[in-house]
């Protein structure tokens, strides 16, 4: 559906993004992560044919985004950062705009406006003028905007940013229903987010894609890793005396204060054994010790963040 | 075709639903009914003393030159303000406001978007003018008038603030600060009657007749007196088409910028 080669942008002579490629099937669900300035938006902004790539190409449904850019926006709904919303129209006057602009038939309209505010909840303001509602709802407004034409692709930037927890969760659930009729490329950098509602991630720093897999193919990417948090009830702020000679840990680190610590520890389960036997010992008092799970973040972390400082964390 | 239309007609609504476009159909009316009157008065003294004045060109005496041309001459002084505050919301506005977002990621061309705000802005000052000619329609209940000529007249005020709308669009579409496309919009309306200037300090004949073919106070003043002719509508036309253009060209260029 969608299909990215060897795209590059330049901004004088600082490049955005470097020779990004992948490709997106029919009806999947991506999840476009990246730190802030890693070239998300402008790669989201080339495939709508918002502005143009310095190399390289980008295609939706087979039409070339420069080369056929009428055909490409008819199918795509986009959320830019800021809903792009006037303030000074309607709710419901608005929506029926943009699906005129969209060129979706006059039989279809009524039935697509009426669609969109119902899920996005805009049912109570839809008689008010966008300019009097808070960010949030400008917010859904600008998600109603992106599915009034019900385009074959969402391309969506941020879209949960200043919604309450609620309407983040009601969100997701929309994107959730979407899944399988719309192909969603979805930019965030709130991973739960990304963990709840796609099924495939990419992710992007400085420009080139670092990662590009299924979410649990990512998580397992460090298969028989895990990490290990200890509270003690003593201070110790030197763990390294007592737990140096145990091979399997790879790194210490202090919590917030000297009673807790995170250890990332190679191996199964029996090195649990061995940290907690010396622990006791020692007398320091174990309140807690609980494994937790790699997840995307730190998938995430390591991915971007760490390239730069090496593996710290 | 459909988008134009669509782009036209959110335009056309979003400039009379506004209160800033009313405040200024205001503003407008009350500066001439202040000098409309005393024109008006000045013409019928004018009238009843002609016999003891001497020397009083001839055309002073005909309503069309000692009145509605008077007050074209303040409407075009207005109009010179007044389309830059209309058009620096066009483009200017829409880019700060990130709404031009909405627009280049929609299936339209940039001819489209320039055409349909290009004529939403000409409805809007053809709303401006119709206020004005209110005037002299109201004055035919006291004096018999000569109405093709006026038509005329104020069709030729028109065509130019159709040239400022194009200028002036041109000039929204190059920033995305209004204040700055108000101010680049009001020195684009002024200096364009300076262009003409040329004519009279050329030595050249040809270059002096070049000047005064480009010069917009040569074209309108045969339409103001009531001769409409075709060079003077190319000429204005091809001053609208120009500017129109131009930001399409600008426009378009934010695509592959």
């Amino acid at each position: 559906m969608i299909e990215v080669k060897n795209l590059t942008k330049d901004y004088g002579q600082r490049r955005a993004i470097d020779q990004l490629n992948f490709t997106i099937k029919k009806g999947e669900v991506i999840g476009f992560l990246g730190p802030n300035g890693a070239g998300k938006s402008t790669t989201m902004k080339i495939i709508t044919g918002f502005m143009a790539p310095s190399h390289g190409t980008a295609s939706i449904a087979g039409f070339d985004v420069f080369e056929n850019p009428l055909e490409v926006k008819k199918r795509i709904g986009y959320l830019p950062e800021t809903p792009p919303v006037y303030g000074d129209m309607y709710v419901r006057d608005y929506l029926r705009y943009v699906a005129e602009l969209k060129q979706v038939s006059k039989d279809r309209r009524e039935k697509l406006i009426n669609n969109a505010i119902e899920k996005t909840n805009l049912g109570e303001v839809q008689k008010r003028l966008i300019q009097a509602l808070s960010k949030g709802f400008k917010q859904r407004v600008g998600i109603a905007q992106a599915l009034v034409s019900d385009p074959e692709v969402l391309i969506l930037d941020e879209p949960t940013v200043g919604l309450d927890p609620k309407q983040v969760a009601e969100i997701r659930d929309l994107i959730l229903s979407l899944r399988g009729h719309h192909t969603i490329i979805l930019s965030t950098h709130i991973l739960p987010e990304v963990e709840a509602t796609c099924q495939k991630v990419i992710i992007i720093n400085k420009g080139r894609i670092v990662a590009e897999d299924s979410i649990d193919a990512l998580s397992m990417m460090d298969k028989g890793q895990s990490r290990l948090f200890v509270r003690l009830r003593k201070e110790t702020p030197n763990m390294n005396s007592l737990l140096s000679d145990i091979p399997e840990i790879q790194k210490m680190q202090m919590g917030t204060t000297s009673r807790e610590w995170n250890f990332e520890v190679q191996g199964g389960d029996e090195v649990l054994d061995s940290i907690s036997a010396r622990i006791v010992e020692s007398g320091l008092g174990l309140v807690e010790l609980r494994p937790t799970r790699v997840d995307l973040e730190d998938v995430f972390l390591k991915l971007t963040y760490g390239q730069q400082e090496g593996v710290q964390g | 075709m459909n988008s134009t239309i669509t782009i036209f007609k959110k335009e056309l609504k979003s400039f009379y639903l506004s209160p800033t476009f009313w405040t200024i159909c205001f503003l407008i009316s009350a500066v001439f009914s202040w000098v409309y009157p005393i024109q008006l008065n000045l013409f019928a003294q004018l009238l009843t003393n002609y016999v003891m004045q001497q020397g009083v060109p001839q055309n002073q005496l005909n309503i069309h030159y000692g009145v509605f041309l008077r007050q074209l001459s303040y409407l075009n002084l207005i109009l010179i303000f007044v389309v830059p505050a209309i058009t620096m919301k066009l483009f200017a506005e829409e880019k700060k406001m990130r709404t031009f977002d909405l627009l280049l990621t929609s299936p339209v061309t940039s001819l489209q978007i320039v055409l349909g705000k290009y004529f939403a802005a000409l409805g809007a000052i053809g709303g401006l003018v119709f206020i004005a000619l209110l005037y002299p329609i109201s004055t035919a209940a006291l004096a018999k008038i000569n109405w093709i000529p006026l038509l005329i007249a104020f069709f030729g005020i028109f065509l130019v603030a159709c040239v400022y709308v194009a200028m002036d669009l041109f000039a929204s579409s190059l920033t995305d600060s209004s204040i700055t496309s108000y101010v680049a919009s009001v020195i684009f309306n002024v200096s364009i009657w300076f262009v003409g200037i040329g004519s009279e300090v050329m030595d050249g004949e040809v270059s002096r007749k070049i000047f005064e073919h480009i010069s917009l106070s040569t074209h309108l003043s045969s339409l103001v007196e009531g001769t409409v002719r075709t060079n003077g509508l190319i000429f204005f036309l091809s001053l609208i088409v120009l500017f129109c253009f131009l930001a399409e060209r600008v426009v378009e260029s934010s695509r592959w910028r």
